[in-house]
């Protein structure tokens, strides 16, 4: 565990990609603030500001980084007029449901982070984007792309989908799926045993990946090895549950002092903010950054 | 032993499929091989011409190719679907591990009750249909609606214009690429069409063409993805190319999309789809 804070930031800034439903964001940005005493503001759809005219250029760029083969060496595509307009109406719908595309993680989060910073980095905004869409990255151990349920760094990626998709369901699923069992069937027969798109527990269990992305913003280091923690690696959907539904405790006993002085040491810790104008409490924050 | 009707060969009538049948004649009419013959010719000559030039020239009677043929024919577009097998309908007869019943997801199920298909609930999201039945009511159905077909001919090149548009397709007979070239050399012959649609599944033919000539380049599919690949199919129906359409398992092939299993519902919504795009096209034009 790594324990050295680098900045406490001002504010915790929550972006929205697609269909998300399932998961309610002031709920999770509420818990957010509680946990760490630093104010969250929902931004809303990351592409809500994002012009018209630009939109035919991130289009394109979104349709060339798809991973189109897990197995093998990522290269840039050159998509197609189709692909580049699938990507268009992706965009531009906020409520897009489609999925399944597997895009690159890196350039991505590389995407999104230069619509949310335009090239000012700014570690006073612990930016998290929670998307609907599928992004994995390349694992070094056995040579292939994995779909991910979170990608951390500036801002975070967090993926729904990825939280049904990437952690492994139970082995004999797969078994009984490659026997020709239909999916639906399974899903019935599994019911409870992992996580369904839209799913009523994916709130409280994204808590736990929220957190994960706010401590990697502070230490670069976002995971614990105790199985009973919100912030455990999981990569099975039964410890994905047990972490974050069933553990028991909420973060182990060395995650819990962490957090509790962390929220000890914010300025925001009172949430006193609430009860001062928006003016105020820019000046606040400008003030406190600056004394640092 | 009790007879109620005369037999064969005695002097009275027979009841043959309802019909009144005298004995003493024979049951068909009599016609010559020759009349025979030229009944055939002229039959296949006089649509075949008819069809040199069409609106849309389908490559592919699989369920995409039939569903884009229907929706279209239904708005009185000049349609021929080119099929190099005997029989139509392709995948559609049988679903997975050569079992006849067929699986559509919801909202597929749709199409089937439009179709007059019957089906049945398997669980919550997915039906299941006799393929034998589906088939055939959608072969009708595209038949009915005035789609003409050139079976046993496989599509062989594009027909390119200005700006490498396409406008056609050549085509042979599907026997003449299994014979040795030093046996026969048939040369292929080409139907000109306002638009031409690749339903030709993950082999996505036509589309591999403009490939071998650096026209576009395709991804490939990837892994079978049932849940996700339908939908994903579906948003990426559409014109490939100017003048080609591509519909069903070509889809995922051109844009290397998850793999669809067998279920039928993405293939007869992608067909659908790639009817909207080309009714709206033709409107334009």
């Amino acid at each position: 565990m790594n324990d050295f804070i680098h900045h406490i930031p001002a504010w915790i800034d929550l972006y929205k990609e697609g269909d998300l439903r399932s998961l309610n964001l002031q709920n999770l940005g509420r818990y957010l603030e509680e946990k760490t005493g630093v104010p969250f503001r929902h931004q809303g759809n990351i592409y809500k500001k994002y012009s018209e005219k630009k939109l035919e250029a991130l289009a394109k760029k979104f349709a060339s980084i798809k991973v189109k083969d897990p197995g093998g060496k990522f290269s840039l595509g050159v998509p197609l007029r189709a692909e580049i307009d699938y990507e268009r109406r992706r965009i531009r719908n906020p409520g897009w449901k489609v999925f399944g595309i597997l895009y690159e993680g890196v350039l991505y989060q590389k995407l999104v982070s230069d619509l949310i910073f335009e090239g000012r980095l700014s570690l006073d905004r612990c930016s998290i984007l929670f998307t609907n869409q599928l992004f994995g990255t390349w694992d070094r151990d056995n040579w292939r792309y994995h779909a991910r349920v979170s990608l951390y760094g500036f801002p975070s990626l967090i993926s729904i989908v990825g939280l049904v998709e990437a952690p492994a369901k139970p082995k004999e699923f797969y078994l009984r799926k490659q026997m020709g069992t239909p999916i639906e069937s399974l899903k019935e027969e599994y019911e409870g045993r992992f996580l369904d798109h839209g799913d009523s527990r994916m709130t409280e269990v994204l808590k736990g990946y929220a957190m994960q992305a706010f401590l990697f913003h502070l230490t670069g280091d976002p995971f614990c090895e105790d199985r009973n923690c919100r912030l455990f690696n999981s990569h099975w959907q039964a410890e994905v549950l047990h972490s974050q539904m069933d553990g028991q405790y909420e973060f182990c006993p060395r995650h819990e002092a962490f957090i509790k002085e962390l929220k000890d040491r914010s300025p925001f810790s009172s949430l006193s903010y609430l009860s001062t104008s928006c003016q105020e409490a820019d000046d606040s924050i400008t003030r406190i950054v600056n004394s640092r | 032993m009790t007879h109620h009707e005369p037999l064969l060969g005695m002097v009275g009538y027979k009841m043959i499929g309802g019909i009144k049948m005298s004995e003493k004649k024979p049951i068909f009419t009599p016609v010559s091989e020759k009349e025979v013959t030229r009944a055939i010719v002229a039959g296949f000559a006089r649509q075949f011409i008819e069809y040199v030039e069409s609106d849309c020239l389908i490559i592919g009677g699989g369920p995409s190719g039939l569903m884009v043929g229907r929706d279209i024919a239904l708005k009185g577009v000049k349609t021929l679907i080119v099929e190099r097998n005997n029989y139509i309908g392709g995948g559609f007869w049988i679903g997975g591990y050569l079992m006849n019943k067929v699986t559509v997801r919801e909202p597929g199920q749709k199409i089937l009750e439009e179709l007059g298909i019957p089906y049945e609930k398997a669980v919550k999201g997915l039906y299941v249909a006799d393929g034998p039945h589906a088939c055939s009511k959608l072969i009708a159905a595209a038949c009915d609606a005035g789609v003409k077909f050139a079976n046993m001919t496989i599509f062989d090149d594009v027909v390119l214009r200005k700006g490498n548009q396409v406008c056609g397709a050549v085509v042979n007979w599907t026997p003449v690429q299994a014979l040795p070239r030093e046996i026969t050399c048939v040369d292929p012959i080409a139907l000109e069409s306002k638009f031409v649609v690749d339903s030709t599944g993950h082999d996505a033919c036509v589309v591999k063409k403009l490939e071998e000539r650096g026209i576009l380049k395709t991804s490939g599919f990837g892994a079978m993805w049932v849940e996700q690949s339908e939908d994903l199919v579906v948003e990426h129906t559409g014109e490939a190319h100017p003048g080609l359409i591509v519909t069903g398992m070509a889809v995922a092939t051109t844009y290397g999309l998850p793999r669809m299993g067998p279920t039928f519902g993405g293939m007869l919504l992608s067909g659908r789809r790639g009817a909207q795009v080309i009714l709206k096209k033709m409107k334009k034009k």
